[in-house]
Order: structure tokens, then C-alpha cells, then sequence
């Protein structure tokens, strides 16, 4: 076997998973579990082991069928890609640990085959999407992954979801056209559709047809703008991600939107590059938007009775952040923007996960019933708490390192403004994340403290809380080991 | 002089207005099948589009006739694009047709308005 081959076969794995999965439904449902985990372990070795490939040795390039770069399609494998495919690889196998023990909370038992048929389809579409670099070809990944996050929002058989998952059909809709308008356009002024290819003659389609690649960048950032629920674009992201059940939401919260924000920035750095975005201005764009986000969707957070409607609008100022590193088009917002991608996807994976558990246990997602609950709960409260403080931005955790490097990059481009914005962002997420933390913990006026009263929970859903607590911390001790890897993954996207 | 330019480009100009009334449909009205042609007809615009892009004056379909010398084709790269395209829209249209016929079982209605009514209605007894 080649190393070529490496990214095909990851993807075949998942998608020969998904299609084994229908066929093995009369067996019982331990060996589809063991044969995912086994399918998702060997991903992550592969993955990692291409992580290593191309930082030490060289990056990968495949085209499909020995077709040349201009008429097929091609996989390249370089620090970006690999780096987030691992990521994605492993919380994936983090919260299908999880999923594992039961908690699927609202699916019934014989939906549980198609609750993975999906998960593994909408896996192989993102690394799709990382691996692809060809515009038209992400776009089809894209909409497989469109397809397969509403199927997976509407397979609860509950009321609400319906309509939730029909309006994120719509606005995702809206969001794919304008991104493949966009791809229209360019191929229009420079009559290429392979990344490579076009960032080599979009300097002189610029010159010659300034209109198409203004117009097409529009189209691009707004599409993919409200995919990745960017602020006045988020309207869909609360309903959506509070009506999935809690596993589903912790892959749409922690990977997906994160996903469409890395074609964002393929597209900004390999298809349109540095002058053209320079020329533009769109690095002030990019900032107001996630200046706005960064304040507006803590503020909505604060309002929030429903817990999960809370994680998704921290969401909405989260990816604010990450825009922020984004679209001060530098080396280091970058490095902090990727950093962040990185430590949000484990702490929002935290959150959700423990709060699935508590809902799992006491049916209840009112804030206000989280009063005394680390008294029964003590484990998922606990990893709750952690990834809170990292929310907030508390050192020894990674939301801190992450805040850091984002403020020495806001620094570094003196803009003292949203430096600012990041310290008043963080003090609204104090708002809404101490008061559950403190009366958690403090007040246990509705549960006397026993022994016996702590709840009884599968080892399958503890383990991976416990794993996502210690990686938050760990990943905040020791952030240069993975910084290595960051660095050149934003080195690979600057020229 | 103008009226040559829209012939000239009577494609573009469609496919522009094609998207242009999808958005239209998509944003404002309430009837969820409606919605949901919109989607198509905004698909159908920047498919036109596509497609228009790769017409040549005076070309014909790419198919080699051995018989003719110097033939001039138009570009196939497009159009063999837009047939996955196709096929993503229907597949979207298919399964948000499937969620509406799940909706109306539940509430009765196809109205975004009347929906949001019942939902803030039934939020409220809770």
C-alpha cells in the first residue's frame, strides 16, 4: 500500500462502515458498536500517522484516477488538513465513546443503527472537505455534510425538531447556492475549479475582471458565513443545536460549524490570497462581524433558561473568536484562531457531553435546576466546571492559552479595540457560566449530601468526560507541544 | 447599443434574476413548499449560470465527428459539473419535502406563521 492512498482509504472506512452497519441489524448491536470504535481507532492512527508524514517528510498529493490536476480531482494532504482531519478524528471517537453507553437520549432503540450510519457518512464528509482541493468537489462534501447534520437534528421523532431541522435545511440551502455562485464566478475569470491552479492566474482575472472576484468573495464569505453561524447570520444555530439529541449536538457544535469555517479560510488564503484580500479591506469586515458576534452572542447566552440554548448561543460568540484570529489575515491570529478551533472543540464537546449526561439522568434543562447538582452528579458536574472556567478564559485551561495568543495577535496588529471587546466578551461569559458553576457546587438546599445519592452512570460515559477534562487541562499546561503543528498549519496557508 | 449588450448576455442576465426571485421566495414567504420551490428556482438560477459559462458562439455539443475538420465545441466542463449539482437540489428537496409532510402530521399546517404560533403556544402551557 502506498502512503498516497492513506486519505482514500480513511474516507472508504467510514463510508464501508456506513454500509455495513444496515447489513449487520439482525446481529446484536454490541458488534456494530465494536466494529465503529475499531473503524474509528484505525482513522485516528492513520490520520495521525499522516499528521507526522507531512511535517517530517512531505506533503501528499493525490489525483483521482492519474487524471491531471486540471481535469480531475485532487486530494492534497499538508499540516492544515491533517492537523484538523486528527482533531476531528479524535473527538470523534471521544463522543462516540460517549454515545456508546446508552445516552442517546430521545432516539429509540431501532433508530440507533441509522443514528450511525449518519455519524460515519457526516465524518467522511469533512475529511472530504479537508482533503479536497478542488472548489466544486467541496461543495458536494458540503452538501452531503448539509444533508446529513439535519437528518441527524430531525431523527429524534419529537415535534419541535421538525421545524427546527427545516429551518436549518433553508438557511444551509442558502448558504451552499451562494457558495457555489461564487465558485460560478471564479470559474468564469479564470476557468478553474482546482485551488492550486486558480490562486496561480486569480492575480490576473483580478486585473482583467475585478467584478467577478469582488462579487464571487462576497457571495463565498456569506454562504459560507451562514454555515458557520457567524453573527447576523447564526439565527438557526440555538434551535438546531438544542433540539439534536446531546451527542449530535456536541459534533455539530464542537466540528461542524468549525468545518465551514476552515473552507473560509482555504478559500481567503489559497484561492484569493493576502494582496487581493488587502486590497479589499475584507480584514475589517471580518473583524466588525466578529467583534459583533464576540459581545451579541454572549448577551443572547445570558438571557437563556434552556442550558443547551445557552451552549449554542456561547457558541455563536465563540466562532466571533475565531474569526477574529481569522481576519487579521496574520501569522499569529491564525496560529490563535486554529489554537481556539482546537481548545472550543474540546470544551464545547465537555459542556455538551456533561450536560447530556445530567438531561440523560434527571430530565430536566432548565438552568435553574442545576442548583445542588454537583452533589448528585459530581463527575459530569465537575468536567462541566472545567470547561466552564476554560470558557471564561481561567489559566491552566486552554480557553486561556487560546485568549492569550488571541490578544497578543490583536496586539501584535494594534487593534486596542478588540482587545477590549475580548476582555468585555469574556466577563459576559462569566456571567452566564459562574452563577450554574457556584449554586451547583454551593447551594444544596433540594439535595441533603449522601454517598448513595450520587447517580449510578456506565463507565463508558464517564471515561470520555474524564478524558475531555484532563485534555482541557493538559492542552492549557503544555500548549507547545501542539502549537508545533498549529504553526505549520498556518505557515502552509501563508506564502 | 445597450440592447445588444442584454442579447449579448441574455444568459447572465436570466440566471441573475433567477436567483434573485428564489431569494425572494425563500426569505419572504410563509408557505413552507413555497420555500422550498424557491430553493429550486435559485438553483436553477446559478445552474443557468454555470452553464453559460461554458457556451462558445457558433459551438456545438463535444461529440467528435470524424467526417468534419476543425470543429469548435463548446466547453463540457460545466455542464457535467451541474448534473451533480442537479442531483444535490433534488436530494434537498426530496428530504425538506419529507420534513414538511412530518410537520403537517404534527401541527396541521403548513404556514410558518401559524407554526410559530402553535410553538410559542405550546411553550408557554410548560
Amino acid at each position: 500500500m502506498n502512503i498516497e492512498q492513506l486519505p482514500i482509504i480513511n474516507l472508504l472506512l467510514f463510508l464501508l462502515m456506513a454500509l455495513v452497519i444496515p447489513l449487520l441489524k439482525r446481529k446484536p448491536f454490541k458488534i456494530t458498536l465494536i466494529l465503529g470504535f475499531v473503524v474509528l481507532g484505525l482513522v485516528l492512527i492513520s490520520s495521525g500517522y499522516l499528521l507526522w508524514y507531512v511535517n517530517n517528510v512531505e506533503v501528499i498529493h493525490y489525483t483521482f484516477g492519474g487524471h491531471e490536476a486540471r481535469f480531475g480531482i485532487e486530494f492534497i494532504v499538508d499540516p492544515f488538513s491533517a492537523l484538523f482531519t486528527t482533531i476531528i478524528a479524535g473527538l470523534a471517537a471521544i463522543i462516540y465513546i460517549y454515545s456508546s453507553g446508552d445516552a442517546t437520549e430521545g432516539i429509540e432503540k431501532t433508530e440507533y443503527g441509522r443514528y450511525y450510519v449518519l455519524l460515519f457518512i457526516l465524518l467522511m464528509s469533512m475529511f472530504g472537505i479537508l482533503y479536497t482541493n478542488d472548489l466544486f468537489n467541496t461543495y458536494v462534501f458540503i452538501e452531503i455534510l448539509s444533508i446529513t447534520t439535519c437528518a441527524i437534528i430531525s431523527i429524534k421523532k419529537k415535534k419541535d425538531t421538525y421545524t427546527s431541522a427545516f429551518r436549518y435545511v433553508m438557511m444551509n440551502e442558502l448558504g451552499s447556492l451562494s457558495y457555489l455562485f461564487g465558485v460560478a464566478l471564479i470559474y468564469m475569470a479564470t476557468g478553474f475549479t482546482n485551488i492550486t491552479l486558480i490562486s496561480e492566474s486569480i492575480q490576473n482575472a483580478y486585473a482583467s475582471y475585478p467584478v467577478n472576484i469582488i462579487v464571487a468573495l462576497g457571495f463565498m464569505i456569506i454562504g459560507l458565513g451562514i454555515k458557520a453561524a457567524i453573527f447576523p447570520f447564526h439565527i438557526w444555530l440555538p434551535d438546531a443545536h438544542s433540539a439534536a439529541p446531546s451527542t449530535s449536538s456536541a459534533i455539530l457544535s464542537a466540528i461542524v460549524i468549525k468545518v465551514y469555517i476552515l473552507v473560509l479560510v482555504k478559500v481567503l488564503f489559497r484561492v484569493f490570497k493576502l494582496d487581493i484580500l488587502n486590497e479589499m479591506n475584507i480584514s475589517t469586515i471580518l473583524l466588525v462581524l466578529a467583534g459583533v458576534a464576540m459581545i451579541m452572542g454572549s448577551v443572547f447566552a445570558i438571557a437563556q433558561k434552556d442550558v443547551k440554548r445557552m451552549l449554542g448561543y456561547s457558541s455563536v460568540a465563540q466562532m466571533g473568536y475565531i474569526l477574529l484570529g481569522i481576519g487579521l489575515l496574520s501569522f499569529e491570529g491564525l496560529r490563535a484562531a486554529f489554537f481556539h478551533i482546537l481548545s472550543h472543540g474540546l470544551m464545547k464537546t465537555a459542556l455538551f457531553l456533561s450536560v447530556g449526561e445530567i438531561i440523560y439522568y434527571k430530565k430536566t434543562r432548565k438552568v435553574n435546576d442545576f442548583d445542588g447538582m454537583g452533589f448528585i452528579m459530581p463527575v459530569a458536574m465537575g468536567v462541566f466546571s472545567i470547561a466552564a472556567l476554560g470558557m471564561i478564559g481561567i489559566p491552566l485551561t486552554s480557553g486561556f492559552i487560546s485568549k492569550l495568543n488571541l490578544g497578543v495577535a490583536v496586539l501584535d496588529q494594534n487593534q486596542i479595540i478588540f482587545l477590549v471587546i475580548l476582555i468585555v466578551s469574556s466577563l459576559l461569559n462569566v456571567i452566564y457560566y459562574l452563577p450554574i458553576i457556584i449554586l451547583a457546587f454551593l447551594k444544596n438546599e433540594k439535595y441533603r449530601y449522601r454517598l448513595k445519592s450520587i447517580e449510578p452512570t456506565p463507565r463508558t460515559m464517564i471515561a470520555p468526560l474524564v478524558l475531555l477534562g484532563v485534555l482541557i487541562v493538559v492542552v492549557g499546561l503544555f500548549p507547545n507541544q501542539i502549537m508545533i503543528f498549529i504553526e505549520a498549519a498556518a505557515n502552509s496557508l501563508l506564502p | 447599443m445597450w440592447l445588444d449588450r442584454i442579447i449579448e448576455n441574455i444568459n447572465y442576465i436570466g440566471a441573475i434574476a433567477l436567483f434573485v426571485i428564489g431569494l425572494r421566495i425563500v426569505v419572504t414567504h410563509s408557505n413552507l413548499i413555497k420555500r422550498i420551490m424557491g430553493i429550486n428556482i435559485m438553483g436553477t438560477g446559478v445552474f443557468l449560470f454555470f452553464v453559460a459559462i461554458g457556451n462558445v458562439t457558433g459551438g456545438v455539443p463535444p461529440i467528435v465527428n470524424p467526417e468534419v475538420e476543425d470543429q469548435l465545441f463548446i466547453n463540457p466542463i460545466p455542464s457535467v459539473l451541474i448534473l451533480t449539482g442537479i442531483v444535490v437540489v433534488v436530494s434537498i428537496t426530496v428530504y425538506s419535502l419529507s420534513l414538511v409532510v412530518k410537520i403537517y402530521e404534527n401541527y396541521k399546517t403548513i404556514d410558518q406563521k401559524e407554526l410559530s404560533k402553535l410553538i410559542s403556544e405550546e411553550n408557554n402551557e410548560h
